[in-house]
């Protein structure tokens, strides 16, 4: 296994945002294979659009 | 929802030259973030715009955004007149982009991109350390957190028992 050199300067605002990235996330879906990575993303948004729908049919009903 | 293994399965059946970048190159390479839909740059050449166009017209291409109706005949020679195009289509939304800024055109991301085999099918996908340095070139606010995310994913897979994909 090769390692590589970080090849970016580290920019102050990135670093402040890097900060706050949940690294188990992304140990876990390093896990994965590229297409289980795609199915995640499509059910994500299947979640998300669920909650917009529900978002819209809670607020009809105020 | 887009439906990303349609979308490339579509592009690649089509013989369509193209390198998948933004958030589902993101998501390729380990990001967890939402992104709602496929971005690629597509070579910028007759033929392939004829592919691009052939390949989606059976999924009623639409510029997204735009209300119904209008008089838009997705043809080659419509992408070859153009360069960027956002689109919706049956099979979700994908932003069609003949270069990127700090990027380039197709045949410059090429040698920056890997091939990924998904879905049954090969495609080429920006590289991480590419995605990163346009993202910053670009430097738009929007994409700070995204960026935060892509240089851990990196350094991640920098450590000796790290991923390389």
């Amino acid at each position: 296994m090769t390692t590589r050199t970080f090849p970016f300067p580290p920019d102050p605002v990135i670093e402040a945002y890097k900060k706050d990235i949940d690294r188990t996330l992304i140990r876990e879906n390093m896990k994965r294979t590229v297409e289980e990575r795609f199915e995640r993303l499509m059910e994500l948004q299947r979640f998300a659009e669920e909650l917009q729908r529900a978002g819209r049919e809670a607020r009809k009903k105020q | 929802m887009t439906d990303f293994r349609a979308l490339l399965q579509a592009l690649t059946a089509g013989k369509v030259e193209y390198v998948i970048i933004g958030g589902a190159a993101a998501t390729a390479h380990g990001a967890s973030r939402l992104t709602l839909d496929l971005d690629i740059v597509y070579r910028r050449t007759p033929e392939n715009a004829s592919r691009l166009a052939a390949a989606l017209a059976p999924h009623n291409p639409y510029l997204r955004g735009m209300p119904p109706g209008l008089p838009f005949h997705f043809e080659g020679q419509t992408i070859w007149n153009g360069l960027n195009f956002t689109l919706t289509t049956t099979l979700g939304e994908i932003d069609l982009l003949g270069e990127i800024t700090a990027g380039g055109g197709y045949e410059d991301l090429l040698p920056h991109s890997m091939m990924l085999e998904v879905f049954g099918v090969q495609c080429q996908c920006l590289g991480l350390e590419r995605l990163i340095f346009v993202k910053r070139a670009v430097g738009r606010p929007k994409d700070l957190e995204a960026l935060a995310e892509l240089e851990a994913m990196l350094e991640e897979q920098s450590k000796p028992d790290g991923s390389n994909v």
